[in-house]
């Protein structure tokens, strides 16, 4: 009996995995040219890549990394198959500078004329010649308008007694520090050990008033009004906003980090033409602006910005006055001076 | 005398660590509030988008299809691994091939996965499924084998040589006394590989190739970037599968053993 019973059960496990495996097979027809797109989860309107698919005759196939470290890591390893990658700006210098990235075809990109040249003035890559801007973010303040009195947009607010324990900064060094090398006037991009040591000073002194260095939680916190003031990327804080209305958000008057993910082709690309025609078909105006109000990122497609619902245009949390966004700064890589901020920060973590 | 409390308190400390934040995760996936923490009233709503992502069912039917080819082929590589082991115990050919076996248990994941991914790169093996499966297949074999062998190791095998003295052929009494009496083992040994590959994160990471994410890595990119209520939908889902998959094999090999007792 038992064995009649085992080898039924074999059975359908068997041809349960023939039906999936057939299907499997089944869904890839063979003609059609497949581009590989490697990204964030949720970081494309699925409609807009079923448009794309349907202009160009092909198949997006995506896969999603959760950090720029482990991504690197693995292509570092030799992982091939992917076509556009969506790293972040320091990421993709450190992968241009190990050779990792094709250089882009201006030819097949006539939307780039599209990019915000304001954008631009303070990129990395700014000839646009191995990565085109995708999504930016920045990172500010946001706070609860009815249970924070006298709020300032100033990255000051972290020095407030009142606001003791309910206040959470960044776990992240370059941004944490960054904002007190702000705070300070400096440079956010700052290898200057003195100022370096001032910021230090700085965040200690902030460190008494929080309630922990945090990455994800924060937003949970400030939408339940367990935490009042929290450092934060505006793109996050846009969605939290959808759910709690008292939440605000601003770009401190210091200035701070804004950071860039950009759409790259790697060298070991098969699709090169059609990866070309990709990011070319993200930068088309309405695309851009389709993409915007559905990630909640801002794609800094100048010619898309008029297109955008009025509650994304008019938040200067997103769209920064002129004067504050002068004052912002890309994260870059840092290559062997990186250390000098390892150190500072676990003094930080480390001291009272 | 009084019988000490203190079992009984440990007993329920550790269930509430094990169980409270499963707990909290299935209310959580009824929160009509995207951020928890606070609770804005009931609602499927998670659920219903959960069948709105096609990217997520597209994660969940590589997984599955991964896990049941997995299971099969540790499963079968595996139980003759055990049986070499158990059969040649003292030889030194089968001492190293135990090494051999045991190793993967106790490298570390993350030095599995980026070596695999150097050794199919070096070879020239394009990644994808089939380089998703031989890696879950090396590690799933060693849990396989070391599980079967414990099975073996209160094995009769007299059984054995009373079926061969009845005019069994030695595969007529394998298939017949020696696979049905193991029968426990080996879905115990097909459950453990079933789960280890439907969770695996960070040896599939690295040998993944475009087109083969799987649930975890999909769950993982979505902690960052996207809704966390969706997990825990699909989560809840997950739970409610794993539990009765439990379930339904317990009852099965419950009535299995009694059958063959009585048979006995």
């Amino acid at each position: 009996m038992n064995k009649q019973f085992a080898s039924r059960w074999l059975l359908a496990a068997l041809i349960i995995a023939a039906g999936i495996l057939s299907g499997q097979c089944g869904g890839g027809k063979k003609a059609m040219p497949v581009l590989h797109l490697y990204t964030w989860s949720d970081y494309i309107k699925p409609e807009l890549v079923s448009r794309f698919e349907a202009a160009n005759g092909c198949r997006v196939v995506i896969d999603t990394f959760d950090s720029n470290e482990a991504m690197y890591a693995k292509l570092k390893a030799g992982a091939t198959g992917y076509d556009v990658i969506t790293p972040t700006s320091y990421m993709v210098s450190l992968m241009r500078g190990q050779g990792m990235l094709q250089p882009l075809d201006p030819g097949l990109l006539p939307n780039r004329r599209h990019v915000d040249p304001e954008y631009l003035a303070i990129a990395i890559d700014r000839e646009m010649s191995h990565s085109v801007p995708y999504m930016l973010t920045n990172s500010g303040i946001a706070y609860l308008k009815s249970k924070v009195r006298d709020f300032a947009p100033t990255w000051g607010m972290f020095g407030r007694a009142d606001l003791k324990g309910r206040m959470v900064m960044l776990n992240d060094m370059r941004e944490t520090i960054g904002a007190a090398l702000k705070f300070l006037g400096f440079s956010l991009n700052s290898t200057d050990p003195a100022q370096l040591a001032q910021a230090r000073d700085v965040v200690l002194g902030w460190k008494a008033n929080l309630a922990k260095f945090e990455n994800e939680q924060y937003k949970n916190g400030i939408a339940s009004g367990e935490f009042l003031l929290v450092h934060g990327y505006s793109g996050d804080i846009l969605q939290v906003q959808a759910e709690n209305g008292d939440i605000a958000f601003a770009m401190p008057r210091e200035g701070g980090a804004i950071s860039c993910d950009d759409l790259v082709i790697a060298r070991s690309a098969r699709e090169v033409r059609l990866a070309h025609a990709f990011i070319n078909f993200l930068h088309d105006p309405a695309v851009a602006a389709e993409n915007t109000g559905f990630t909640q990122f801002l794609c800094p497609n100048r010619e898309s910005y008029p297109l955008l619902d009025s509650s994304i245009r008019e938040n200067p949390g997103i769209f920064l006055v002129p004067e504050i966004k002068a004052k912002c700064e890309v994260l870059a890589d840092l290559g062997e001076k990186n250390v000098l901020y390892v150190k500072v920060w676990d003094e930080i973590k480390n001291g009272m | 005398m009084r019988r000490s409390r203190f079992p009984f308190i440990v007993t329920g400390v550790v269930l509430v660590f094990f169980y409270l934040p499963i707990l909290i995760l299935v209310v959580d996936s009824f929160n009509a509030s995207r951020f928890g923490g606070a609770w804005r009233g009931f609602s499927l709503k998670w659920y219903a988008r959960l069948f709105h992502e096609p990217a997520i069912w597209e994660a969940a039917r590589n997984t599955l299809f991964i896990a049941l080819l997995v299971t099969f082929v540790s499963l079968v590589l595996g139980t003759t691994s055990a049986l070499a082991l158990h059969r040649f115990a003292n030889s030194r050919l089968q001492r190293g091939h135990y090494t051999l076996v045991y190793t993967p248990l106790v490298v570390p994941e993350i030095l599995m996965g980026i070596s695999m991914l150097m050794a199919f790169v070096a070879a020239g093996v394009e990644l994808g499924m089939l380089t998703i499966i031989l890696a879950h297949v090396t590690f799933c074999v060693s849990y396989v084998a070391l599980t079967v062998l414990g099975r073996l190791q209160d094995f009769d095998f007299t059984i054995i040589e009373a079926a061969r003295d009845l005019g069994a052929s030695g595969w007529t009494a394998a298939r017949r006394v020696l696979l049905p009496m193991l029968a426990p083992g080996l879905a115990a040994a097909a459950l453990i590989a079933f789960t280890l590959s439907v969770d695996d994160f960070v040896i599939t990471f690295f040998v993944a190739g475009p087109g083969a994410t799987t649930l975890p890595i999909r769950v993982y990119s979505m902690i960052k970037h996207g809704a966390t209520p969706l997990i825990n939908a699909l989560s809840t889902l997950l739970l409610a599968l794993t539990f009765t998959t439990v379930l339904v094999s317990q009852r099965l090999s419950a009535s299995g053993s009694l059958k063959s007792r009585t048979m006995e």
